[in-house]
């Protein structure tokens, strides 16, 4: 009796001992994990069916996504002055578009041209970044400002991955009201 | 104790080495004097012009060559030296500050000669680095070691010049108009999109720099022979600054000309960085022995009173076994063991894959500390897709090349385990990955790019809907409330457990701000008035049906 108490015991404590998911570099423990993975494929997994193993794959060369705009103009000094002078924003200057556009700004923008686009971000103050711009110094215009958002200019990188089509030509507008209150 | 007495160690060297110096310079003064008075004329002239070309030697010795002193420190001192850390000997970064030159140089040269001819000095240092000695470099010149010295200052090439003479304020002007203006484009001592820029006055005319940096375009366009060259260094023509005037200009050439100050370092700070490492790891280890002790003390305590408990008294034992052969009491036992098994089991199946405090190794040591805390990016900067999609995303590589283009060493304050130099290679795994040479600024052609696989960390299961965009746009929920202080997170870990009950007790109590939205403010009302509250839930909108998330 008291050999299956003491056996008890031991093996209790053994229980808990083995429910301590100690190492949590690892991921815990899973019970019949059928439901828990997915059948598919998600975004970023490793996939076998294509040559460089990835599941997200670059559109096909020659095809437009639904819902993309083409861009017409090349990342080049001429496509920069030819946007400068010909590329006009397709979307209604209003509050809508405005509210978002800062909103926008206030997330890709910010940490380096500074919430008024004097050029003073966060990465600026902290000498990671430096000689940005004040806006109103530099003759951009609405196609510039957009050529430059995606393509970059300079040590400017690209943030075409990051904005929609739509929400580029609100930050657009939203940097023109800022160059325009600066240039007053 | 041992952290208190190394420092207290490292302050004595310090202050006798202090008093040391002092009365050597006195000596070396008083000394001169006299000789030169004692000397007829003709010797005293001989005397100072010897003089003379030995402080002018030792000026000029002074502007020792980094590049050089780095590819020699490389090849010979690297071995036992690092310049922030300790390593075999001392960390050297700053180490012209705490000893002499003449006596580096000696030391460098034949330190066990130094030591056996009775050096104190260069007996406290053989003392203090645990008696192992340093191989003499008897093969270095006078110049190679001074090379080396400037080197281990730690600071970008044209620091010296500055460094006894004042510093014309004109400078300090002028590197605020290289901040401001030239920055994005020029490094002094590097490429970056257009060429380096220090000492550009040796190169160019400051006349002929005044006309280029005003508006370079029109100084091309005029014919100017020099211009033309300047201009085909790059296809991308430099931007025209109109705004600044003559002043600005001046200022600027007198920056360039002279470059970033050495920073000053404190002699000790390095050392004692060294000293405090350790020291994080030696309060929990004690704490842990302090543990263990205590345990294997209250064991041994326990075994010995039970035997003298069992010699002395018989009644004792009797005790115990009528209580263990007592049904009544068996019963009890039996119930207490079978709900405590139970508790453990329920404890145990309750915490199946929930993962909260999971903390994968990642393929680079990339800190949300550093750029979300310290640089205040915006979560949405790098995981953008969280405002449109189901998924936050990772970032692909080319977000993190619109800052690392420049940035392409660390320069903040440490964290973990890591040296500078372990960052450093850190970012360089990025530029592996995108196949970015960061000498010339670009990147390589026809590089086969790799993907960086980090590991997820936030899985949850596949039968469970979660959709950022509803969460992050429509709901205006702060990342952290899910995700914990990431900005204060060196290694991302699980905040949450992502557990089903956690997901609906968020439901139950936070309450949706219809009113700026026309369209469902009509439904809003109609909701608050059949629950009969103010403010409505996100689980009385609907938040709690199964098919919401189970679909």
């Amino acid at each position: 009796m008291k050999n299956i108490l003491k056996i008890s015991i031991a093996l209790a404590f053994l229980f808990t001992l083995s429910s301590c998911w100690l190492d949590k570099t690892k991921p815990n423990y899973q019970y019949m994990p059928d439901m828990y993975k997915p059948v598919g494929y998600e975004t970023y997994s490793v996939n076998p069916n294509f040559s460089d193993g990835r599941t997200s794959q670059q559109p096909v060369e020659g095809t437009i996504a639904r819902g993309k705009v083409p861009y017409d103009y090349a990342d080049t000094t001429e496509g920069y002055d030819s946007a400068l002078v010909n590329l006009k924003n397709p979307l209604e200057v209003n509050e809508e578009n405005l509210a978002n556009g800062k909103a926008m700004f206030t997330i890709y923008c910010i940490s380096c041209h500074g919430a008024a686009g004097v050029g003073d971000g966060e990465l600026v103050k902290r000498d990671k970044f430096l000689g940005v711009p004040n806006y109103k110094d530099r003759p951009i215009t609405e196609g510039s400002i957009y050529h430059v958002i995606m393509y970059g200019r300079n040590l400017m990188g690209s943030h075409a991955s990051q904005l929609t089509d739509k929400e580029r030509w609100q930050v657009v507008m939203y940097v023109q009201q800022l160059r325009n209150e600066l240039l007053k | 104790m041992l952290l208190l007495s190394n420092h207290a160690k490292m302050i004595k060297v310090i202050f006798l080495y202090m008093k040391k110096l002092y009365q050597t310079r006195k000596k070396i003064s008083f000394l001169n004097m006299k000789s030169v008075k004692q000397h007829s004329p003709l010797s005293r002239l001989v005397i100072s012009s010897l003089a003379f070309l030995f402080f002018f030697s030792l000026n000029l010795s002074a502007q020792g060559d980094p590049a050089n002193g780095e590819k020699l420190f490389k090849s010979i001192c690297a071995a036992c030296h690092k310049l922030d850390a300790k390593l075999v000997g001392p960390a050297l970064k700053g180490v012209t500050e705490r000893r002499d030159q003449a006596w580096l140089i000696a030391w460098i040269k034949d330190s066990p000669g130094m030591i056996k001819s009775g050096d104190k000095l260069a007996i406290q240092v053989f003392e203090e680095n645990n008696k192992l000695p340093m191989i003499a470099n008897p093969q270095l010149s006078d110049q190679d070691i001074i090379d080396i010295l400037e080197y281990t200052k730690g600071a970008p090439v044209a620091a010296v010049a500055a460094g006894t003479t004042e510093v014309d304020p004109g400078v300090e002007r002028g590197k605020q108009v290289f901040k401001t203006n030239c920055a994005a484009c020029h490094k002094l001592d590097g490429k970056l999109i257009g060429p380096p820029l220090l000492h550009i006055e040796k190169k160019y005319d400051a006349a002929w720099l005044k006309l280029w940096i005003k508006d370079n375009a029109a100084l091309i366009a005029s014919g100017d022979p020099l211009a033309k060259t300047a201009s085909e260094y790059s296809p991308i023509a430099m931007t025209p600054f109109p705004q600044l005037t003559d002043q600005d200009i001046d200022d600027l050439l007198k920056y360039m000309a002279v470059g970033d100050v050495a920073p000053v370092v404190a002699a000790t700070s390095a050392d004692q960085e060294i000293f405090n490492k350790p020291g994080i790891g030696i309060i929990p280890t004690l704490a842990i022995t302090i543990g263990v002790l205590l345990l294997l003390s209250l064991i041994v305590a326990a075994t010995t009173n039970r035997k003298v408990g069992e010699e002395d008294e018989e009644s004792g034992v009797s005790v115990l076994k009528t209580l263990i052969f007592n049904p009544f009491v068996r019963f009890l036992a039996v119930i207490f063991f079978l709900l405590l098994g139970a508790w453990f089991a329920f404890g145990y199946l309750m915490q199946i894959d929930v993962n909260v405090g999971y903390q994968p190794i990642q393929p680079i040591v990339f800190s949300h500390a550093v750029h979300s805390g310290d640089n205040k990016i915006d979560c949405q900067y790098c995981h953008s897709s969280a405002k449109n999609s189901k998924t936050s995303g990772i970032p692909s590589a080319n977000v993190c090349m619109n800052c690392h283009k420049s940035i392409s060493e660390y320069k903040g304050e440490l964290f973990g385990n890591n040296t500078k130099e372990d960052l450093d290679k850190e970012i360089q795994k990025l530029y592996d990955a995108v196949g970015w040479d960061k000498t010339n600024v670009k990147y390589i052609e026809g590089y086969e790019q790799k993907p960086i696989e980090w590991v997820r960390i936030h899985n949850l299961a596949d039968f469970a809907y979660y959709n950022h965009a509803q969460h992050v746009t429509v709901a205006g929920v702060q990342c952290q409330t899910c995700h914990g202080p990431v900005q204060e997170m060196h290694d991302m870990k699980q905040f949450s457990p992502l557990t089903m009950g956690w997901c609906i007790d968020c439901h139950r109590t936070t309450a949706v701000d219809l009113t700026k939205n026309g369209y469902y403010k009509n439904i809003h009302d109609q909701l608050s008035k059949k629950y009969g509250v103010e403010k409505v839930t996100v689980a009385e909108m609907g938040g709690l049906e199964c098919a919401k998330c189970h679909y």
